[in-house]
């Protein structure tokens, strides 16, 4: 199936740049997972002390952790009810403005993507402080919400691109109000594209630190829990937040690898 | 807006356009006013305000205890006076104090220090180097996962660079902090190779080295090099590449006429988000010299924030930051001919 574009020496050596490159990605991930079973109170893998899963007991007694935990699924939450309905009314309206003021408008809904994390997280504490709301959970929603909203317009700008708008149009002519085609056409169409985009918001947002981390304020999620802890020193318990992470990361690709082949067999 | 209302109607196309506004307005161009504005204007703090607002707490006390031993109430009433004059001096003066009046200018930025400026031209070279590096790190794993193996493979690649990228971006500086640390992991093969002893507290302080912060951003950011280049490139016809072969040019020569010049977009793309993510990083610094180094400007800008307490030359900051990466993106953008709407594809 592959393309013979390339000579058997040049296929070699590609090959095993590409291995050290997996190796490189991997390698780190690897030593981060295995120490989280290590009972060496220290995190490491060069002084195996016996293996253990205490850590694991730590992490499930850790009220700060499982604060910052359930805080950061708040902000998700919060980050989807306002990053779907934003991103949707932006990629509608672009979807039928001409190609000039698009262009303008594009611009300025795409800008928070190109801009560095910590500008947003600075800009939405300083707005919100005019309206004596302080640095908190609400603040990190709006600042994440600037840039998450973007990438959701992007995913239904490409799914608009695929729509057929006679249908809308027929069921106009056809005498349907325009709250019933866009209930009964437009949404239904839009529906895969509202689920993806909030999974992309959902993840997107529990990941962040840069924005949020200026956001904040007083409180704390999961993800600045474990980087004002990291000052202090390093801990196990860190690293089995990273096993957690690392395995469900790894039985979504499974399970994605294994049900993008299954048609082919 | 017309062919909007005709669409949806008349009141659903006024919430689709009060949404976007609101979400134009209140997340992304008022914030950014706000902080540019704060970056305009700082107060002139005068130290000497807060010194004779004591002296004047002074006076009165003296006065209070004058008055109570004093016995003709002609005197009394004097004092009762004075006393309440200096109250109402005191009034103004911490209205004062309290809120010093504004000023307008850019002294914010022509005030940031040496050390300062130094850090930020650094940050910015830095990042740069991080972007170089990475460009040339990831073509060939971008071509390869694009063009040079067949679909199976393709996905299986393709999984083995997301697992990593999806995995948290602390996590992945946390994992080079266990091993660069002092007890870490190369120091820990050091010692088992008899080089070093970690009880005698010997070992090779690599945290304290700039270029850790280096090695972990590139391999933080590494893989948003990649995924815009294979985007772009898989859409390349592999027919180009066997017609070129075919009529006799050498491999270097078809990446440099029919390769490169396709992937131009996602090249563009994956250097501006490599050089945005990495200038503005808080996250690797700050792990990685532990709040103590002060290597990035992005560790400047939080103390600003959460330490000095000084908004105004944290927005400055901020501001010059933000110049200087819609800066790069332009000139990415003009360098490789690309549009804003090839970017976000």
């Amino acid at each position: 199936m592959s393309t013979a574009t390339e000579s058997a020496g040049a296929r070699l050596v590609l090959n095993i740049y590409i291995g050290l490159f997996v190796l490189y990605l991997f390698l780190p991930l690897a030593v981060m997972s295995a120490a989280a079973f290590n009972s060496f109170d220290y995190p490491s893998v060069t002084q195996w002390q016996g293996f253990t899963l205490k850590w694991f007991v730590a992490l499930a007694h850790d009220q700060r952790l499982l604060q910052g935990l359930v805080n950061s699924v708040l902000v998700a939450l919060g980050v989807i009810v306002v990053s779907i309905p934003a991103g949707l009314s932006g990629a509608l309206i672009l979807t039928r403005l001409g190609q000039r003021s698009g262009t303008m408008l594009y611009s300025v809904l795409v800008s928070p993507v190109l801009t560095p994390g910590i500008i947003l997280g600075i800009s939405s504490l300083i707005f919100w402080r005019e309206f004596g709301v302080p640095g908190g959970l609400f603040v990190a929603v709006m600042a994440q919400s600037s840039f998450i909203a973007s990438y959701a317009m992007l995913l239904f700008l490409a799914r608009l691109q695929r729509q057929d708008r006679t249908l809308e149009e027929a069921a106009l002519d056809l005498g349907a109000s325009h709250t019933l085609v866009f209930r009964r056409i437009t949404l239904p169409f839009l529906a895969p594209t509202c689920f993806t985009a909030a999974v992309v918001a959902f993840l997107q947002s529990f990941e962040n630190y840069n924005t949020t981390v200026f956001a904040i304020g007083g409180e704390w999620t999961l993800v600045t829990e474990i980087a004002s802890r990291l000052r202090f020193g390093l801990s196990p318990v860190i690293n089995v937040v990273g096993v957690i992470f690392v395995a469900l990361t790894l039985v979504a690709a499974i399970t994605y690898v294994v049900l993008k082949q299954k048609p082919k067999t | 807006m017309g062919s909007l209302a005709r669409a949806y109607g008349r009141p659903l196309a006024a919430v689709i356009v009060g949404i976007a506004v609101a979400w134009v307005l209140v997340l992304i161009l008022v914030p950014l006013g706000a902080m540019v504005e704060q970056s305009l204007w700082w107060r002139e703090s005068k130290g000497d305000v807060s010194l004779t607002i004591d002296r004047l707490y002074n006076d009165i006390s003296l006065m209070e205890l004058d008055r109570q031993s004093e016995t003709d109430p002609a005197k009394k009433a004097i004092l009762d006076q004075s006393v309440s004059e200096k109250q109402a001096e005191i009034a103004t003066l911490e209205a004062q104090e309290k809120n010093p009046p504004k000023s307008y200018g850019i002294a914010n930025f022509t005030r940031m220090s040496g050390l300062h400026f130094y850090i930020f031209v650094r940050t910015i070279f830095y990042a740069l180097l991080v972007t170089a590096l990475a460009l040339v790190v990831c073509y060939p794993v971008a071509y390869v996962v694009a063009l040079a193996s067949g679909p199976r493979k393709a996905i299986i690649l393709m999984v083995a660079l997301i697992v990593p990228y999806a995995i948290n971006e602390l996590l992945r500086v946390y994992a080079w902090l266990m091993i660069l640390d002092y007890r870490g992991v190369i120091n820990g093969v050091l010692q088992w190779m008899g080089f070093i002893n970690l009880d005698a507290r010997e070992w090779i302080p690599f945290l304290e080295n700039p270029s850790a912060v280096f090695l972990a951003m590139i391999y933080t950011y590494v893989l948003f090099m990649v995924f815009p280049m294979v985007n772009t490139l898989e859409t390349l016809d592999r027919n180009q590449i066997e017609a070129a072969r075919d009529l006799g040019a050498s491999t270097l020569r078809i990446h440099r006429r029919v390769i490169i010049p396709h992937a131009k977009p996602g090249i563009a793309v994956g250097c501006i988000m490599t050089f945005m993510l990495s200038a503005g990083s808080y996250s690797v610094p700050a792990i990685m010299t532990r709040g103590q180094g002060g290597d990035w400007f992005s560790q400047l800008v939080y103390r600003q924030f959460y330490e000095a307490n000084n908004w105004n030359m944290g927005s400055a900051y901020a501001v010059s930051l933000l110049v200087v990466c819609t800066a790069f993106i332009l000139l990415m953008m003009r360098l490789f001919g690309v549009g804003l709407r090839d970017i976000a594809k």
